[in-house]
């Protein structure tokens, strides 16, 4: 709810406090509350029993009046004697002596002395006089409450009463009041046709008068407390009335805000304080949460920064917990801090040698990049050590990781502003800090020498050779990655072109991208017919007939044009797509063998098998049925350096071939290092010369002997000899004579189209120059 | 001398008239024989002409602080004798209209008289002792009786024929304190009744 912690702890402190006080407060409330009520509840039954006692005294003092008068002889004989004037005089007396505000006397005859009997219910009064011995109670005279005190007239039979009355008035409740601890409000309710009222102080109450109506009815003696208006404690004392029978009631009252009203600067003080105490505990929560708050609010900001890779420390300000916790934090951010320094000093540096590495470089080249001007270059030169594995086997690992590492020194000896990184282990790549690759061209060549110069390792010179390829880019060109890569291709070219240094050559590094879409198109053209064979003939050098072609795919790229077979084949080879190419070419010789039987030739027809292929089992049972289910007459031709790489999978490859009756073909025999021992295993029918021995024939005597004893180390085998790259008639009779079987190459001709095959088929005759010879020396 | 025209006068009156004993017991509405209670009988609703005389003396003591008989019936012209028998004094009084009398204080062994000047009630009091309360029934015939402890009255000698009779208590409920009997006229012979009465508590004491 809160997102601070000082809001939160401040409302939790200050809510906590304000709830306590709170309860406090309805605590004193209900306290002073019921603790009022209960006084006002004892005083007022004391007041009851006070009122009782005066009420009880002042009948007494009444009754005592009315009783003494009664027994008054002179009075006595007065009334027994209907002396009128003197009965009148004698109460008049008495009133005017006790103070009393009516007296009159009732005879047993009704008759009335003292009052105008018209003021009065006269029947009523005489039945309760009479009904009673020395009745006293309420009575209403003139439409007002009187209290009524009667006494028999003796005479000493009963002759009539003497009736005392005194008004139950406002003067007359005010003292009743007066005697009270507490003010309280005295008024008599008498019932009058059915409903209570009240003559005296003012209007009916109604909610009072039904409640005094109420409490008789249940003889209600305790002080209820009436709420309604003003709460007030109201008890009702029954008080004996004269007239009817329904009752009167003195009720005393007491305003409950009367009783409260002595507490009330309590209540206000219990407020007041309350209100202060809770201000003061919001502003010190406040305060003190701020304190709390604050550092943990700066640890906070601390740990966004921390985490967004910035350099903070939290100020330390406090001995607590939370300033431990800013100690702990600064030493952990310092912790982190040298950590990732040292990652990072790992990350973009060469653990061996001590040297930037590639990302370092990458960055190096990246922050350039963004440095240059238009029209402005970065230049890095890769400068790789020369037959670096030789001279790490003759020195040893560590001291060639040296080697490396010294010769980085020395770079950055020469050009201070230069980033020196290690690529490889034996390639260190330079970011110049030239914008122009001409003069840097210059520059290199110039430090040459200095850069080659002896390294001491060990105490001892040790020679450095070196190349160097650099590569520039504008901005926008290149990237750093392919700016590295250039480089290194750069160097690749100057070691090929047998340079100390070269830039980077784009003419001559052609575009590697293209050649992976090369392939799809190849599968394309395979399914076109861009793809075609064309047929070397071989020369039979004992009958001089042809009698068998080597197909040779060719491919005619529709916007390429003319694609040379060595970059198909071989990125067939590297791709995968031998399979599919070899696939083609196998049923392209079957069907073009066939059209020249057609033609009525029949010839031995060559294909080559890539090395990938040879030690395929799936390939070699598809080849196998596709011939024999075309009837052709093909012959494999195979390298020699195919077999060496999985040699058992391969010979019973050729195994396999050979139950076929498929002639295999040793083809380039003596291009590579092949074994004699191979040589040996290989069930091949044929062994192909490779042209390099065949054209430098008559060159020297080497060639010709390795030649010859190659023709006759394959006929001992059982093998025929075919020579490749026949080009001179010199040639061909020289292998003629060394009893070479078959000859191919320029000489007898190049390879053709199918068509044209037919037709050179047609028109083939020779004179073999041996045979000439032989005939000539026969 | 007063005696035999007393017999004189019954010759002359008996002749053609019989008379009988006439008894009347009252009882309270609770059943209780009423003592003191008069009964008074007026035989054809004629008072008595001439003197009346009654066998009980005419003399009310003041005995224990109180009135000794609480009744006394007496004939018309009565002087009763107020005997003071206590070692107090007593001050005796009545209001009664027609029997107004007092005597003032007066001690031990001091008899006084009141004449009784007409016929009703003289209702006497002390004016010392309040708790003293006497009646005087004061008749005007001859045929009249205040009932025992038992409740019964025999009036004696009553004439036959028709007559008007009255039961007279000081606290019966009533105008006057007086009920008729039923009885309007008396056979020769004894007579009975019986009469239940309703009466108040004394007043005032």
């Amino acid at each position: 709810m809160f997102q601070r912690l000082q809001t939160k702890l401040t409302v939790l402190y200050a809510g906590l406090f304000a709830l306590a006080l709170s309860v406090v407060a309805v605590a004193v409330y209900v306290a002073i509350t019921s603790n009022a009520q209960r006084t006002v509840r004892q005083e007022m039954a004391g007041s009851g029993a006070v009122f009782d006692r005066v009420w009880a005294l002042r009948t007494q003092r009444l009754h005592d009046g009315a009783e003494l008068l009664s027994r008054d002889f002179g009075f006595r004989a007065a009334v027994a004697t209907h002396d009128r004037p003197t009965v009148e005089s004698a109460i008049a007396n008495l009133r005017q002596r006790l103070g009393l505000d009516l007296a009159f006397t009732v005879g047993v005859d009704g008759e009335v002395v003292g009052l105008d009997p018209a003021r009065l219910n006269l029947e009523t009064l005489w039945s309760a006089l009479d009904a009673e011995d020395g009745a006293q109670g309420v009575f209403t005279i003139d439409n007002k409450p009187y209290q009524l005190i009667s006494a028999p007239i003796l005479s000493p039979t009963l002759t009539g009463w003497i009736v005392f009355a005194a008004r139950l008035d406002e003067p007359e409740m005010l003292a009743l009041e007066k005697l009270s601890a507490i003010r309280l409000d005295a008024q008599v309710f008498d019932q009058r046709s059915g409903h209570w009222v009240s003559a005296d102080r003012g209007p009916v109450d109604k909610p009072l008068a039904a409640f005094v109506g109420r409490a008789m009815h249940d003889k209600l003696l305790e002080p209820v407390l009436l709420r309604g208006g003003a709460d007030s404690l109201v008890l009702v004392k029954p008080i004996k009335a004269l007239d009817r029978g329904g009752g009167a009631a003195l009720v005393l009252r007491y305003p409950m805000a009367q009783a409260m009203a002595p507490y009330r600067p309590l209540m206000a003080a219990v407020l007041i304080v309350g209100l202060l105490g809770a201000t003061l505990v919001a502003a010190a929560s406040w305060a003190l949460s701020r304190g709390l708050a604050k550092p943990i609010t700066a640890l906070d900001i601390a740990a966004r920064r921390l985490q967004r890779g910035e350099d903070v420390t939290v100020e330390v300000t406090t001995r607590d917990e939370i300033g431990r916790l800013a100690e702990s934090f600064n030493l952990m951010a310092a912790e982190i801090r040298e950590r990732e320094a040292e990652m990072i000093r790992q990350a973009l540096h060469d653990g061996e040698t001590g040297l930037p590495n590639r990302r370092a470089l990458e960055r190096a080249i990246e922050k350039r990049l963004a440095a240059v001007g238009p029209g402005e270059q970065v230049i890095i030169a890769a400068i790789g050590f020369d037959r670096f594995t030789q001279v790490r086997a003759a020195i040893g690992y560590e001291l060639a990781t040296e080697l490396v590492a010294k010769l980085g020194q020395r770079i950055f000896e020469i050009a201070p502003g230069v980033l020196v990184a290690r690529m490889t282990t034996s390639i260190i790549c330079v970011v110049s800090d030239s914008n122009n690759l001409d003069d840097l061209l210059k520059i290199v060549e110039e430090a040459l020498p200095a850069l080659e110069a002896p390294i001491e390792l060990g105490g001892e010179p040790v020679d450095v050779h070196i190349t160097q390829g650099l590569a520039a880019t504008t901005l926008g060109e290149l990237d750093a990655a392919r700016l590295i890569e250039r480089s290194l291709i750069a160097l690749d070219q100057a070691r090929a072109a047998h340079r100390k240094f070269m830039a980077f050559d784009a003419a001559a590094y052609g575009d590697p991208s293209a050649n992976l879409s090369l392939m799809s198109e190849m599968l394309e053209a395979v399914r076109k017919g861009e793809l075609y064979l064309n047929h070397q003939p071989k020369l039979d050098l004992r009958t001089g007939a042809i009698t068998g072609v080597e197909a040779l795919a060719r491919w005619n790229h529709p916007t390429r044009g003319f694609i040379r077979p060595d970059l198909f084949v071989g990125m067939a080879e590297e791709t995968g797509h031998i399979r599919a190419l070899t696939d083609y070419v196998l049923a392209q010789a079957i069907e073009d063998q066939a059209r020249l039987r057609a033609a009525g030739h029949d010839v031995l027809m060559s294909v080559n098998i890539s090395g990938r292929l040879i030690d395929d089992h799936a390939f070699a049972q598809y080849a196998i049925a596709q011939v024999a289910a075309a009837g052709a007459r093909l012959c494999f031709e195979i390298t020699e350096t195919a077999v060496i790489g999985n040699p058992d999978v391969a010979l019973s490859v050729l195994d396999r071939l050979a139950e076929a009756d498929i002639p295999v073909s040793i083809d380039d025999y003596g291009s590579g290092l092949s074994s004699l021992a191979y040589l040996k295993q290989i069930r091949a029918d044929e062994l192909k010369i490779d042209k390099a021995f065949v054209t430098s024939l008559e060159a020297g005597d080497k060639d010709a002997l390795l030649v010859k004893s190659t023709i006759d180390l394959a006929h001992s085998l059982g093998m025929k000899v075919t020579a490749e790259g026949v080009e001179t008639r010199e040639g061909l009779a020289a292998l003629q004579l060394m009893g070479c079987d078959l000859a191919q190459g320029y000489h007898v001709a190049k390879p053709m189209g199918l068509e044209k095959l037919i037709a050179f088929l047609g028109e083939w005759s020779i004179e073999l120059p041996a045979r000439d010879d032989a005939r000539k020396t026969a | 001398m007063r005696y035999v025209a007393l017999l004189l006068m019954a010759a002359l009156w008996a002749g053609p008239a019989l008379a009988g004993d006439f008894t009347v017991t009252v009882r309270g509405a609770d059943g209780k024989p009423v003592p003191d209670a008069v009964v008074m009988i007026y035989p054809n609703g004629q008072p008595t002409k001439g003197p009346i005389k009654f066998a009980w003396p005419y003399r009310v003591a003041q005995q224990n602080i109180q009135f000794n008989p609480f009744v006394l019936v007496v004939p018309v012209g009565a002087d009763v004798a107020f005997p003071n028998l206590d070692k107090v004094r007593h001050h005796v009084y009545s209001f009664s209209a027609g029997n107004k009398f007092e005597i003032k204080l007066y001690g031990h062994e001091e008899n006084r008289t009141a004449k009784m000047n007409t016929a009703g009630v003289a209702a006497i009091g002390c004016n010392i002792h309040d708790q003293m309360v006497g009646f005087i029934r004061v008749v005007d015939t001859q045929y009249a009786g205040k009932t025992d402890a038992t409740g019964a009255v025999t009036i004696q000698d009553v004439p036959a024929g028709a007559v008007v009779a009255k039961v007279w208590h000081p606290y019966l409920r009533g105008l006057k304190n007086e009920t008729a009997l039923q009885t309007k006229s008396v056979g020769a012979g004894p007579a009975r009744e019986q009469v239940t009465i309703d009466l108040r508590a004394p007043a005032g004491h």
